[in-house]
Order: structure tokens, then C-alpha cells, then sequence
């Protein structure tokens, strides 16, 4: 090939490129203008949320059926995303600037989407019609970033100490009290479980934090142990950890931690499927849902006969966290007041007491609280009272991605790989400070 | 469109046309670039303009969602070479590579070997040793966590029935990325037995025949005639068992998570948990960038060093 061909070419390709950019833009002008203003038009909104399991889904599937029949001018298409892909999908979608009208959002990932400007706030709206005195205080706060409320809440979880009765029988240990303000101390929780613990045998004494997963589950599972013991994660504004992670007391939880894999050995690293229900397991910090899931799974497994649960153990003070997947509405929605209707229509009293009706949840709402007297009696009690007297949101911070994972680095590098305590709380300290400086100012 | 074609037109127009025959060739290259054109857009489109995009993005601050991106120079490569968490991951990615890069050729090529003679079960044999590439990635590894697992796992029982030592594979940091290798062998051994069997069949049989007239051993066979003439395989081997392994991203996804304590977070776990988790994409991105220009340097060096061994 000569010179003057490879000049033809390269001027027939850069042709073709510019023509194909050309038209583009010329085609999306036009859509642009005319969806800015709608007229009587029928609205379509998108909604992306996290697949659950087929309760979730099917009281979703039922309040979506049921808006779209009440509302014939606004038309809701959701799609349910294997939980898996669902954060990253949802981030490249923001990223890329085609959000979805209405999306789920995991409560401590509230902050840093409100940060970079994806979300609409919602305050107006909640004070407008949406009953914002029938949701607690400390639940509201879970949702409020820089004085604004970005989410709308629809149900509450919470953890507790499960325990095997059985064992415990065996052994002659006392049982826990089953009131939610009486529980015990981690003390008596590592004596126990010394008992209890029977390698050998295949059995161990607790697994107190749902092993070693995700930093958003260890999140959820391990700051409540080091607020039990006085420590503490981040400010309260989110800005430093420098201050709290490096507390004594945090540092105590960390080693308390630390302690019951490494020197009394009563936690594994590792355990079979199911321990808990198998009968491997003595003792285990699981959540609200787990209850309906052994009802289903291992109906063999009875609550009050087999097991039982307890309120989650404390050491200076009790504390358990809150915040729930909620609903949100992108910032780039071009019908957000649609979007609030459906919103509002499935958060609000009605459309929760459906949801709860069906999946068996705690609701974020008195008055939905108030419809289910079963929430009032053990074992429900506990949850709702812990939640409603010690819940606490997770640090409120746009760098919680980041923050979350240093902080779940460290307790692995101390657990695990039996790191100085100090070195790797520094560390963390490090990573976060340089997250948050890194953070784009508006 | 209209322009593109006016410009092909003129092209052939203002070309010297003295001569028939090069006015003809002209004429097929031309079409011949019109071919081409459509593959050479679409990849110009689809994997180099965002790999320009890319590099400028490993340049700025950009975080996934948020809206602003600022350029900030080398800071994000420069704070990589003093990330304890990328070296680490670096490490293990190479740690994998080098275990896995002669124990998994050794097997495939030892397996080619195998089942190249026709027996009555040949064919058996080459499916089941095929298998495990078509088995999904999530399925084998998630049937390896089973098998690992500590008190119910079928590995750690057939060692107690051994009388050996059990423990927990996958949780211990020491023997975690054991664990990982074991699997990527096992998934990855099929695909380069047949890249091997069918280097294998190119030899000529003719040369056997001479070798055994003129008294070789089988072993002899094999590292005269054998390897020599296996060479541009083994290359093609070598060279993609290594990029594999540098890659390797999607067993660890499943199998550990990158745990316990990032002992088995490779470089491209690391890379997709910094962009998609902590949404810091500038500084994902320059990750990805120090580990391209570490393949392309391992790919080119194997190259010349094949190269070399054939003359």
C-alpha cells in the first residue's frame, strides 16, 4: 500500500466517524426537548432494586401490580437485579447518567450517592404527605445527609444473640434473659461458650459476627461489638476516624474480637453450612430473618424448644445498628414527583403494612408496628425494642465504601493474620482520612 | 455516508491510471478496505478510544458517581507503588502465575500425550478431560468450596482417612491461594490439552518411524522429536497461561472473595474492588494501567525468548 492510499484511508475513516457522531447528536436533541415536557402523557417510571428472597419479591411484584392499577397515568417497570451485581450495575448506570427513576439503595451507601449528587432530596416531599412523625427519630437520621432526607424508609432489621438450647441444658448453664434490656454481658457470652466448645466434637462455642464476608456485612455485624465496648468508628459528622478508631476502647473490642478466634479458641474461621441449625454451632449473632428462614428450612429446628434467641450482648452499653435497604429517586428523574407518588405509595402505612404482611419484617412505622401485635412479644420484641431504643445508624459519611473497608481490613489483618492492633488501626486510619480528602468538592 | 463515498470516488478518480492492471489492483484494494473498514471502526470504537479514555481517567481523581473528576498528574500511580494492599495483590497474582504456568502445562501436555494414542475409550477420555473447561466458572467453584470446607468437605476426609492432618483450606491465609491454584489448574487443564493434542498430531509420523529404526527410546523420542517440534505450541501455551494467570479474577470472585484477609486478592480483584466498590475509578484504573505494562513486558519477553530457541 502507498503513502497516498493510507491518506485516503485515514481520511474516509475520520469521514465515517465524524458522520456517525453527527447524527447522533442530531437524534438526540430532539427526544431530549420534547420528554421535557409532557403533556397528559402516560409517565413511565424504571425501578431497580436488589432481588431478595420470594416473600420480598412477591410483595414488590403486588405493590407494583397495584400502583400501576391506581395510578393509569404512571406506568412503574421494575427490575429486580441479583444482589451480586446490583450495587455495581447501579453505580455505572449513575455513572454513566441513566439511572433509573427509583432505586434501592442499602442505607449506609445513602451518603456518599447524596454526596456526589445522584440523589434527590426528599424532605419536602416527606413533609408535604409523608407522615414523617410516624417514623422514629433515630431512623430518619439513618436516611439524612447535610440536613436533608435522601431515602424513604420501609422496613427496619435487627440482630440478636441466637442460642442453642439444648446445648446449654447440657451443659447446666443458666439461659439468658429474654428481655431486651437485660442481656448479657460478652463475659458471661465467652464463659459460656468456653463450656460449650468442643472442637473436637465439630462443635464450636460462637460465631459472633457472621464470619468473614462482605464490609458491608462485617459493617453491619462488627461495629455494633466495638460501640458495646465504648468504642467508637468515625465522627458523628463522617468526616474523620482519626480520634475514634484509634480509642482504647476500641481497641479492646478489637482484641476482644481477636481473642475468640485466636486465644480461647471458641470461634472458627471457617464452618460447615448451616452450623447454627445443624446443632455445630452453640451460639451465633444472627438477624431478624433468620427466624422465618429455620421455620422454612429446618422445621425440625424449633424456637423454644431447640433454640432461642437473647438480646445481643453488651459490655459498657448496649447498641445494635440500623438501617435498611430504602427507596431513592435518582436526581436526573425527569418525573420525580411520580416517582414520589410511588414512593410514598410503598413506604407509606398502606403499601408497608402490605409489605410486612407478606415478608414477615420489622416496619419502619409505628402505625404499621402497631398493626402487628406479634412484634410486641418474644422473640419480635427484642429486635423492635433494641432497634428502637440502641439502634444507631452505621457512620453517615460519603466515603462509607472506602471507610467500610478499611475498617474491615483491619479487623481481618488482626484477626486473621494476628497483625499489631496498632499498626493496622493506623493504617485504616490513613486509608480513610485519604479517601475523604480525595472526595470531589462541589 | 454520502461524503465517505464521494471520497472513495475521488480517491480512485485522482489515481494514476497510465496502466490497466494497476488501476485494477487499485480497484481490489479499495474494496478490499471497504472490508476491512467496518471490523477496523467498531474496534477503534469499542476497545481503543476507551483505552485512550481510560488512560486519561488513571490520571484524575474521578470517583464513580460523583460528577466532578479533577486531574491530579502521577498521584494516583505514585500512591500506588506505595499501597501495601496493590503490591500484595500483585504478589499473589504472580505467586499464582508461577505455580500455575509449568505445573498446568506439565499436565496438559502430559494428557495430550495420553490420549493421542486411539484406543477404544479415547474419546471417553478427551470429553472427560474437557469437562471442566465447559463447567461454568461459579459452579466449579462453588463445588470446590464444598469439597475444601473443613468438617464436611471431602478433601479434609479423605485425609483423615489417610491419618494426615485436616485443616481448613480456604480460611487460612497460608494455604488459601493453594486452594485457588488447585481449582485453576483443574478448570484450565483441558483447554491446553487440546491446543497441545493438536500440535501433537502435526508432527509427522514419519520421523517416529526413522527414530525407532534408528533405535530411540520413548524417551529420547520425546525430547528430540517431541519438544523441538512442539515449540511455536508450547509458546502459544506458555504465553497465554501466563496473561490467564495474571488475569485471573473471576475463580477468587466466587471461591473467596479475595479472603481470608486479601491472602488470595489478585491484581484484577484488586482493581475491579477499588473502581465498582469504592467507586474510586482514577485510582483503579492507573492500577490497571501498571498491570497492562507488566503483561505486555512478561508477553514480549516470552515471545523473544521462543523466538530464539526455534533457530
Amino acid at each position: 500500500m502507498n503513502s497516498k492510499s493510507k491518506v485516503v484511508l485515514s481520511a474516509m475513516l475520520a469521514c465515517g466517524l465524524l458522520a456517525g457522531c453527527g447524527s447522533k447528536g442530531d437524534n438526540a436533541q430532539p427526544e431530549a426537548g420534547s420528554s421535557s415536557a409532557p403533556k397528559e402523557e402516560k409517565v413511565s417510571l424504571t425501578f431497580w432494586r436488589n432481588s431478595g428472597n420470594d416473600a420480598e419479591n412477591s410483595a414488590y411484584d403486588k405493590l407494583v401490580a397495584s400502583f400501576n392499577e391506581a395510578h393509569p397515568n404512571i406506568k412503574v417497570e421494575m427490575s429486580p437485579i441479583p444482589y451480586a451485581d446490583y450495587d455495581t450495575k447501579l453505580r455505572t448506570s449513575i455513572a454513566s447518567g441513566s439511572p433509573p427513576d427509583i432505586m434501592a439503595v442499602d442505607g449506609p451507601n445513602m451518603a456518599s450517592y447524596a454526596q456526589a449528587g445522584a440523589l434527590q432530596p426528599l424532605t419536602a416531599y416527606f413533609k408535604k404527605n409523608g407522615n414523617l412523625e410516624d417514623i422514629p427519630k433515630s431512623t430518619i437520621a439513618t436516611y439524612t445527609y447535610n440536613n436533608e432526607i435522601y431515602m424513604a424508609p420501609l422496613t427496619e432489621s435487627s440482630i440478636a444473640l441466637f442460642y442453642n438450647k439444648k446445648m446449654f441444658e447440657a451443659k447446666g448453664i443458666p439461659l439468658p434473659s429474654k428481655n431486651p434490656e437485660e442481656p448479657w454481658t460478652w463475659d458471661q457470652v465467652l464463659d459460656a461458650a468456653k463450656k460449650l466448645n468442643d472442637p473436637a466434637k465439630g462443635v464450636y462455642g460462637i460465631d459472633p459476627a457472621q464470619g468473614f464476608g462482605n464490609a458491608g456485612t462485617a459493617a453491619y455485624f462488627k461495629y455494633p461489638i466495638i460501640w458495646q465496648f465504648g468504642g467508637e468508628i468515625m465522627s458523628p459528622d463522617g468526616t474523620t476516624s482519626k480520634g475514634y478508631l484509634d480509642k482504647p476502647e476500641t481497641k479492646k473490642a478489637l482484641q476482644f474480637f481477636s481473642d475468640l478466634y485466636n486465644k480461647d479458641k471458641v470461634s472458627s474461621l471457617e464452618y460447615p453450612p448451616d452450623p447454627f441449625p445443624n446443632n455445630q454451632l452453640a451460639m451465633t449473632v444472627d438477624g431478624s430473618w433468620s427466624l422465618g428462614n429455620y421455620a422454612d428450612k429446618f422445621p425440625n429446628f424449633k424456637l423454644g424448644e431447640d433454640y432461642d434467641i437473647a438480646p445481643l450482648p453488651k459490655e459498657t452499653q448496649q447498641a445494635v445498628a440500623n438501617g435498611s435497604w430504602s427507596l431513592a429517586i435518582s436526581s436526573k428523574s425527569k418525573n420525580a414527583d411520580a416517582a414520589w407518588q410511588f414512593v410514598n405509595w410503598v413506604t407509606g402505612s398502606e403499601g408497608a403494612k402490605t409489605y410486612c404482611s407478606i415478608t414477615k419484617d420489622i416496619p419502619a412505622r409505628y402505625s404499621v408496628a402497631n398493626e402487628f401485635p406479634e412484634l410486641g412479644q418474644y422473640p419480635k420484641n427484642i429486635f423492635v425494642v433494641q432497634n428502637q431504643k440502641f439502634g444507631r445508624p452505621r457512620p453517615i459519611t460519603p466515603v462509607f465504601p472506602q471507610m467500610s473497608e478499611a475498617v474491615n481490613k483491619m479487623i481481618e489483618e488482626v484477626t486473621i493474620a494476628g497483625r499489631n492492633a496498632d499498626a493496622a488501626i493506623a493504617d485504616a486510619i490513613k486509608k480513610i482520612d485519604k479517601a475523604y480528602a480525595d472526595l470531589p468538592q462541589k | 455516508m454520502t461524503s465517505v463515498t464521494a471520497a472513495a470516488e475521488s480517491a480512485s478518480k485522482t489515481a494514476p491510471s497510465s496502466k490497466k492492471p494497476r488501476r485494477f489492483l487499485r480497484g481490489e484494494e479499495i474494496t478490499a478496505w471497504w472490508f476491512v473498514l467496518p471490523s477496523f471502526a467498531l474496534l477503534l470504537i469499542f476497545v481503543f478510544y476507551p483505552m485512550l479514555q481510560a488512560f486519561v481517567i488513571s490520571f484524575q481523581n474521578y470517583n464513580l458517581v460523583g460528577s466532578t473528576r479533577s486531574f491530579i498528574g502521577l498521584d494516583n500511580y505514585k500512591s500506588l507503588m506505595t499501597d501495601r494492599d496493590f503490591l500484595a495483590s500483585l504478589r499473589h497474582s504472580f505467586h499464582f502465575a508461577i505455580v500455575v504456568i509449568p505445573i498446568q502445562t506439565a499436565i496438559s501436555l502430559g494428557l495430550a500425550l495420553l490420549i493421542q494414542k486411539k484406543f477404544k475409550l479415547t474419546g471417553l477420555f478427551r470429553t472427560l478431560y474437557f469437562i471442566p473447561v465447559v463447567i461454568s466458572t461459579a459452579v466449579a467453584a462453588t463445588v470446590f468450596k464444598l469439597i475444601y470446607n473443613k468438617e464436611f468437605g471431602i478433601l479434609n476426609n479423605v485425609l483423615k482417612t489417610l491419618h494426615l492432618p485436616t485443616t481448613n483450606f480456604l480460611s487460612n491465609p497460608d494455604t488459601a491461594m493453594n486452594g485457588v491454584i488447585m481449582l485453576g489448574i483443574w478448570k484450565g487443564v483441558g483447554f491446553f490439552m487440546i491446543i497441545f493434542l493438536a500440535g501433537l498430531n502435526n508432527i509427522p509420523q514419519d520421523l517416529y518411524e526413522a527414530a525407532r529404526v534408528d533405535g530411540a527410546t520413548k524417551i529420547q523420542q520425546f525430547f528430540r522429536i517431541t519438544l523441538p517440534l512442539l515449540n511455536r505450541t508450547t509458546a502459544f501455551v506458555v504465553i497465554m497461561t501466563t496473561i490467564d494467570a495474571i488475569k485471573l479474577s473471576g475463580l477468587v470472585f466466587v471461591l473467596t472473595s479475595g479472603g481470608p484477609n486479601g491472602a488470595t486478592e489478585t491484581a484484577v480483584y484488586y482493581i475491579y474492588k477499588m473502581a465498582f466498590q469504592q467507586m474510586q475509578m482514577g485510582y483503579g484504573t492507573a492500577a490497571a494501567f501498571i498491570l497492562f505494562a507488566i503483561v505486555l513486558a512478561i508477553s514480549l519477553v516470552q515471545m523473544r525468548l521462543f523466538r530464539n530457541a526455534e533457530h
